[in-house]
C-alpha cells in the first residue's frame, strides 16, 4: 500500500456522496457579507471533506479585499477520492446554498443556478414559506435557522451555528464529524471558546426548519450569469480613465452598518463642525445660514445613504446633538438631508453590502476566530 | 523501496510553499509583501514565531531590496528563498539576471498576477513572462500539491545547476485555493532529498577570497553567457532526473510536459496553470461526443521542452494555444510564440491558433474551454484573438452626479502671509471650512471608521483653489477608484507605491511647461500626493528625490502603521512590539522587532522648506498646517505633512474610539505635533505644558495589536519603546529651542 492510501485508512467518518453533478462533484456555495465568518465556514467544510469524510475537497472564496460589510462568496467542492476535482471556477449550480444574511436576498442574485434539488440554508428568524417569497425561489428545499439568535444564546458565532445547520440540511454530514473537526481546529487555537462553539454547532444542527418547494410556475429559475459592465472595449474611455467624477455617490452603504446610526438633535447643535472633521463618509450637510445673529455654516442634517454607522461623530460631538440609536427604531430617519452638491434628482443607488444586524463586537470576534490578528 | 510516511493536509498553494520552505529550512528569506504571494511570508513568520524553523525572515522596504537581500545572502553560499508577484516581480526584475549571471542559486516563488496598470490584484501570467529571458529555471505548478512538490525539487535543481529557480503558480486560483495534499511527515525526509547544500561559502570564506561580480566586457561576457546557456542545456537532463528521484520518494509524477488524451487527438489545446485542469474536464465532455481532442501543459518553462512539445503535437491537425497574457503586437502570448517556434524547429507545419483569455483573473469556465476547442472546428477563424471580451452597452452614457469644483467655490477660506521667515494663516476655522467643497465624494468603500478619508478631507479643508491629487497604491486608492466608479471630483492620478512623488513632480512640471508655452491658461493648481500603508518605505527614495529637487508639490502621508491594503504586514512605521501578519507573537518572537521610523525627521534632513505632523485630534491645527503646506509648495519648494491615521480593522479597536486613540498617541508623545519651517522646529502642541502627557503604555493598551505589550511578559519591550519615545521627544524639544538644530 502506498503511503497516501495508507493514510486514508485513518479517516474517521468515511462517507459516500449521495449525489454529485456531471463532474462527479457535490458543490456548495456560501453567500455572506464580510465579518460573518462564511470564509472560515467554507474552509472548515473543505477540511471536513478532506480529513474527516475521506473525500477529495476544494475550497476557495471570492477574492478581493475582504472588508467588513462587503459581500463574500465561499465555494466548496467535494468528490469521491478517485475523482479529481478539475474545476477552479465559481460554483454555478450548487447542491447546497447557504445564505448567511437574509438581507442578501435583496441585493444580489444569490439564488443564481439553484435547481429543484438544491438545499438552501438561510440564517433567518422567518419561516421557509416567507423566505421562498423573499427570494422569489423557483424551487428547492429551504432550511431556516435563526443563527444570530442561537449564536447569542450559545455565546458562539453565526458561522458555527450555520455549520451545524449545513450539516443537518445536507442530510449526510455526520454531526460527530463536524464536532471532531471543530475540536481539532478551533479547539486547539481557542480552547476557551470550544464549549460555546460546540454548543452553537449543535444548536444549529438541531434547530433547522425545512420545507421543500416543487416548481409550481410561480417563479422562474435564475440562471448563473457572470457580471457584465456597461463600459466595454467599444465605449470605455481609453486607458481606464474615468470621467464620471464622484460616481461612488451612487453606492448605498447602509448595508455596512451594524445596527446603529447617529441620531441628530438639531436643537442641541452648536454647528461647531467637529462631526464633519471626524466623519470618514462625508455624511454631514453644512450649508450657509445664520447662527446667533451672525452668518455661519449650519449643520442641516445627514445623508444616511453613505453612513456606515461607525459612530465617530457621536464620540466627538461636544453637546450630545449626535447620539447613537438603534436603526430599526428609527426607520424614518428624520434628519435625512440629501448630499448638497448633487446635481441630479434621481440616483439608482447600488447597495454595497447587506442590512444592519450585527454588532461591532461580533465582528471582532469573528476576526479573532478567523485566524486573524487580534 | 519503502516510501516515507506522508500526511494529509488541506492547504492552499501559498501554505504549501511555506510548508516546503519550512521543511527545507532555508537560511534566509528576503521579502516584501505583495498580493497574492504575501501569505507565504506570513505563514513562515507564524511558524518562525512558534519555533518551527530557523529561517531568517527579512522584511525589506521594497521588492528591489528584497531581491538584493537574497542576492547578498546567496553570495554567502547558503539557501535562499523569496516570493513575489506582479509589479513586485518587475520591480525586482533587474536583479534576476544578476543572480543567474553570477550563478548563485536560490528559489523564488511567483504567485502570478496581472501587471499594473490599471492596477488589478487578480491572477494572470503577465508578470511571469517577463522572466523568460532572465536565465532562471522556471517550474510551473498547476495545483497546490505541485507547489509543494516543485518547491522541494527546485532547490535541488537550482543547486545542481548553480542557477536560480522560479516556482510559478496561478495567483488566487492556486495560491489561495485549498485542496487535499500530502506532505512528508518528517522534515528529515526533505532534508535528505535535497542534500546538504553547496560546500561553497562564496564571499564568507576569508581563507579563499573570491571576487563575485566582475566588470566584464568582450570577449568574456559572451563566454559567461554561453556557460549559462550550457547550464540550461544540462537542465534538460538534470530536471527529469530530479523529478524521477522525487517520484520514487513521493509517488507523485512531475514532468516538463503534461498531456491528457493527446495521443490520438486531432485537435490540441495548450493552456498553462490551473486552467489545464478545467480543460481536462472539457476534453472528457467532447470525447463523449466523439471529438478527438486533447490538452497539454508545461511543468517547466525554462528550459523550454521543445522536443517533448513537438512530440505531443506531431499528429495534431490544429493546435490552439490559450495564453493568460499577451505579447502585444506579436500575435499571441509568449507561450503561443514559443510553441510555434518549437513546432517550426521540428519541421511541423501544424496550424496554430492563439487566444488570450482570463486576464485580470477572469474565471476560466469549462464552457470557455469547450468553446475554444470548437473554434478549432470552425472555418475561417482568425489566427489570433481574445475570448470573452465585451463591447459594452453601446448607448451607455453615465449621468453626471456632480459639477466640477470651480476655483472660486473652493477659495476664500484661508489666507497665508509670511512674517519673519514664518507663515501665518488667517481664517480656516473648523466651522468656516465646512464650506469648502469636498474634493472626495462619499460612497467610497473604506471600512467604517477608517482614518484615511478623515485625514485626506482635513488636509483638503486647508487647501484653496484647484487641486490635482495623486494617490500611491494603498487602501486610500483601492477604496476610492474601484472601476467603473471613482470617488474623486477633482483630477486624480494613481501610480505605484515606489513612484508617487516623482510622478507628481512630472505632473507639476508639465503644468508649468504648458503654461509657459501658452498652451494652458494662467492660474494655479496645487499638486498633492497622498501616500500611506507603508508607501513611505518603498516610495521613500522617490519622495526624498522630489524634496531634494524642491518640486512644487505637497507630499501627504497618512501613516496607518502597516501595509494595511495587503492585510496588515509590518511597515517600518509599525510600532515596535506590535503584532502584524509578518510580526507574530510566539514562543520565539515578540512582534515587530525594530523602532518605528521617524519619517518627518528624514524628510526634514533634505532641507525642504516645510515639514509638519498633524493629527485629527487637533483639526484646527491640521487645517492650518495644510494651508501652510500649500503656501510653501507654491513659493518655496516641496512640503511634507504626516498624520497618524487610524485603522480600526487592523489596529484592533472600535471605529468610534479612533479620535481618542489618535489623541492618546499625541499625548504620549509617540506622535508629537510639530512643524519644521525653513529648518526651524516649532512644537505645535506640548502635552507637558497642558498637563496631559501620558505614558506610551496608555496608548498601546488601546489597540489590539499592541495590548499584549502592557502585561508583565513584555515589560522590557514596553520600556524600550518608552525610552525611545522619550529620547525623540527630548530631542524635539531641544530642536524647538535652538534654531540651528
Amino acid at each position: 500500500m502506498d503511503p497516501v492510501s495508507e493514510n486514508k485508512r485513518h479517516i474517521a467518518y468515511p462517507i459516500c456522496l449521495p449525489k454529485v453533478n456531471e463532474n462527479g462533484c457535490y458543490e456548495m456555495r456560501l453567500e455572506s457579507i464580510g465579518g460573518l465568518g462564511a470564509n472560515l465556514c467554507g474552509k472548515l467544510l473543505g477540511e471536513l471533506g478532506a480529513a474527516y469524510l475521506g473525500l477529495n475537497s476544494a475550497s476557495f472564496s471570492s477574492y478581493g479585499s475582504e472588508k467588513r460589510g462587503s459581500p463574500v462568496k465561499s465555494y466548496v467542492r467535494w468528490s469521491e477520492p478517485e475523482q479529481e476535482i478539475l474545476h477552479n471556477s465559481p460554483v454555478e449550480r450548487p447542491h447546497l446554498l447557504s445564505i448567511f444574511h437574509q438581507a442578501l436576498s435583496k441585493t444580489l442574485p444569490v439564488t443564481a443556478g439553484v435547481g429543484e434539488d438544491c438545499v438552501l440554508v438561510v440564517n433567518t428568524a422567518a419561516y421557509p414559506e416567507e423566505i421562498r417569497e423573499e427570494l422569489c425561489l423557483y424551487a428547492g428545499t429551504i432550511c431556516c435557522v435563526n443563527a444570530l439568535e442561537l449564536a447569542l444564546q450559545s455565546k458562539s458565532r453565526v458561522n458555527m451555528v450555520m455549520l451545524g445547520a449545513i450539516a443537518k440540511a445536507s442530510g449526510f454530514i455526520p454531526l460527530e464529524a463536524v464536532k471532531s473537526l471543530v475540536e481539532d481546529t478551533l479547539g486547539k487555537k481557542y480552547p476557551a471558546l470550544l464549549e460555546n462553539n460546540l454548543a452553537g454547532l449543535e444548536q444549529g444542527y438541531n434547530c433547522v426548519q425545512s420545507r421543500t418547494f416543487q416548481p409550481d410556475g410561480r417563479y422562474e429559475q435564475v440562471p448563473y450569469r457572470e457580471i457584465r459592465s456597461k463600459w466595454g472595449y467599444k465605449n470605455a474611455p481609453l486607458g481606464g480613465a474615468n470621467p464620471h467624477i464622484g460616481s461612488t455617490v451612487s453606492n448605498d452603504l447602509s448595508p455596512s452598518r451594524e445596527g446603529y446610526i447617529p441620531l441628530f438633535l438639531p436643537e442641541k447643535c452648536i454647528h461647531c463642525g467637529l462631526c464633519d472633521t471626524t466623519c470618514p463618509d462625508m455624511v454631514f450637510q453644512f450649508l450657509p445660514g445664520e447662527y446667533r445673529g451672525k452668518p455661519s455654516m449650519l449643520n442641516r442634517g445627514l445623508d444616511y445613504h453613505h453612513c456606515k454607522g461607525c459612530l465617530r461623530c457621536v464620540d466627538v460631538c461636544p453637546t450630545e446633538a449626535l447620539v447613537a440609536g438603534k436603526e430599526f427604531e428609527h426607520p424614518d430617519k428624520q434628519w435625512f438631508v440629501r448630499n448638497k452638491d448633487l446635481i441630479v434628482q434621481d440616483i439608482d443607488f447600488e447597495p454595497a453590502g447587506a442590512d444592519p444586524w450585527i454588532t461591532g463586537e461580533s465582528y471582532l470576534d469573528e476576526k479573532r476566530v478567523d485566524g486573524g490578528l487580534m | 523501496m519503502k516510501q516515507p510516511e506522508q500526511k494529509l493536509l488541506f492547504e492552499s498553494g501559498n501554505e504549501l510553499a511555506a510548508y516546503a520552505a519550512k521543511q527545507i529550512n532555508y537560511h534566509v528569506m528576503g521579502y516584501y509583501p505583495i498580493t497574492p504571494s504575501t501569505q507565504i511570508a506570513e505563514f513562515l513568520d507564524q511558524m518562525g514565531a512558534d519555533g518551527e524553523h530557523n529561517i531568517a525572515l527579512i522584511p525589506a522596504e521594497g521588492e528591489h531590496s528584497a531581491a538584493g537581500i537574497c542576492y547578498g545572502a546567496a553570495s554567502g553560499g547558503g539557501r535562499v528563498f523569496n516570493a513575489t508577484s506582479a509589479n513586485g516581480l518587475l520591480y525586482a526584475l533587474e536583479q534576476l539576471p544578476v543572480q543567474s549571471g553570477t550563478r548563485l542559486p536560490m528559489v523564488l516563488n511567483v504567485a502570478c498576477r496581472t501587471v499594473s496598470g490599471p492596477l488589478s490584484i487578480k491572477g494572470d501570467h503577465s508578470d511571469l513572462m517577463y522572466t523568460l529571458n532572465t536565465g532562471w529555471v522556471i517550474l510551473f505548478a498547476d495545483s497546490p500539491q505541485e507547489v509543494y512538490d516543485c518547491n522541494i525539487c527546485a532547490v535541488k535543481i537550482a543547486e545542481k545547476l548553480r542557477l536560480p529557480a522560479i516556482v510559478a503558480f496561478d495567483g488566487f486560483f492556486t495560491s489561495h485555493q485549498k485542496r487535499n495534499c500530502y506532505v512528508f511527515a518528517d522534515d528529515e525526509i526533505v532534508q535528505k532529498f535535497i542534500g546538504p547544500g553547496m560546500e561553497n561559502v562564496g564571499v564568507l570564506d576569508p581563507e579563499h577570497p573570491v571576487t563575485i561580480g566582475s566588470y566584464m566586457n568582450e570577449p568574456d561576457l559572451l563566454n559567461n553567457k554561453y556557460q549559462l546557456h550550457l547550464a540550461m542545456e544540462k537542465a534538460r537532463t538534470m530536471i527529469p532526473e530530479v523529478f524521477s528521484e522525487y517520484e520514487q520518494l513521493s509517488g507523485r509524477t512531475l514532468s516538463a510536459v503534461k498531456a491528457y488524451q493527446t495521443e490520438d487527438a486531432e485537435v490540441l489545446m495548450f493552456v498553462l496553470g490551473s486552467a489545464y485542469l478545467t480543460a481536462k474536464a472539457a476534453v472528457d465532455k467532447l470525447r463523449k461526443d466523439g471529438k478527438k481532442v486533447g490538452v497539454f501543459t508545461l511543468g517547466v518553462l525554462r528550459p523550454f521542452p521543445t522536443e517533448e512539445v513537438s512530440k505531443i503535437c506531431k499528429n495534431a491537425r490544429i493546435i490552439l494555444v490559450a495564453d493568460r497574457q499577451d505579447s502585444y503586437g506579436a500575435g499571441g502570448g509568449n507561450m503561443s510564440l514559443e510553441i510555434r517556434a518549437a513546432l517550426q524547429q521540428s519541421g511541423l507545419t501544424t496550424r496554430v491558433l492563439s487566444r488570450v483569455y482570463g486576464l485580470g483573473g477572469r474565471d476560466f469556465y469549462e464552457k470557455d474551454a469547450i468553446s475554444l476547442f470548437e473554434t478549432c472546428y470552425e472555418q475561417d477563424v482568425p489566427a489570433f484573438d481574445y475570448i470573452a471580451v465585451d463591447p459594452g452597452e453601446a448607448d451607455f452614457v453615465p449621468k453626471p452626479y456632480f459639477a466640477p469644483i470651480s476655483e472660486e467655490t473652493a477659495s476664500g477660506l484661508t489666507v497665508c502671509s509670511e512674517e519673519n521667515g514664518k507663515v501665518v494663516v488667517k481664517g480656516g476655522t473648523v466651522r468656516d471650512t465646512t464650506a469648502r467643497p469636498k474634493r472626495l465624494a462619499p460612497g467610497h468603500g473604506a471600512c467604517p471608521g477608517c482614518g484615511i478619508p478623515v485625514n485626506v478631507n482635513l488636509l483638503l479643508r486647508g487647501i484653496e483653489g484647484n487641486v490635482v491629487l495623486l494617490f500611491q497604491t494603498g487602501c486610500g486608492m483601492v477604496v476610492t477608484t474601484g472601476y467603473p466608479k471613482t470617488a474623486f471630483r477633482v483630477p486624480y492620478v494613481h501610480n505605484l507605491f515606489q513612484n508617487g512623488a516623482a510622478t507628481l513632480a512630472g505632473v507639476a512640471k508639465m503644468y508649468h511647461q504648458r503654461q509657459e508655452r501658452g498652451e494652458l491658461p494662467p492660474g494655479d493648481i496645487t499638486f498633492i500626493m497622498v501616500s500611506g500603508d507603508g508607501g513611505m518605505d518603498i516610495g521613500m527614495g522617490s519622495a526624498l528625490g522630489t524634496a531634494l529637487r524642491g518640486d512644487p508639490v505637497i507630499l501627504f502621508e497618512y501613516d496607518n502603521g502597516g501595509y494595511m491594503n495587503t492585510g496588515y504586514q509590518l511597515s517600518y512605521s509599525t510600532p515596535m512590539g506590535a503584532k502584524s501578519a509578518t510580526s507574530h507573537l510566539g514562543s520565539h518572537r515578540w512582534g515587530k522587532e525594530f523602532f518605528h521610523k521617524d519619517m518627518p525627521r528624514i524628510m526634514a534632513a533634505t532641507g525642504m522648506p516645510y515639514v509638519a505632523t498633524a493629527a485629527e485630534s487637533d483639526p484646527a491645527d491640521f487645517i492650518r498646517k495644510a494651508a501652510k503646506a500649500q503656501y510653501y509648495a507654491k513659493n518655496h519648494g516641496t512640503a511634507y505633512i504626516k498624520c497618524l491615521s487610524a485603522c480600526p480593522l487592523n489596529w484592533g479597536d472600535k471605529p468610534n474610539t479612533e479620535r481618542k486613540v489618535i489623541s492618546a498617541a499625541v499625548n504620549s508623545c509617540y506622535f508629537p505635533l510639530y512643524e519644521v519651517e525653513q529648518g526651524c522646529t516649532t512644537i505645535s502642541y506640548n502635552p507637558e505644558q497642558k498637563d496631559k502627557k501620558i505614558p506610551v503604555e496608555d496608548w498601546l493598551k488601546m489597540m489590539g495589536r499592541t495590548k499584549h505589550l502592557c502585561g508583565e511578559k513584555y515589560k522590557d519591550v514596553r520600556e524600550m519603546i518608552q525610552q525611545e519615545v522619550d529620547r525623540r521627544w527630548q530631542r524635539l524639544k531641544a530642536q524647538s529651542e535652538h534654531h540651528l538644530l
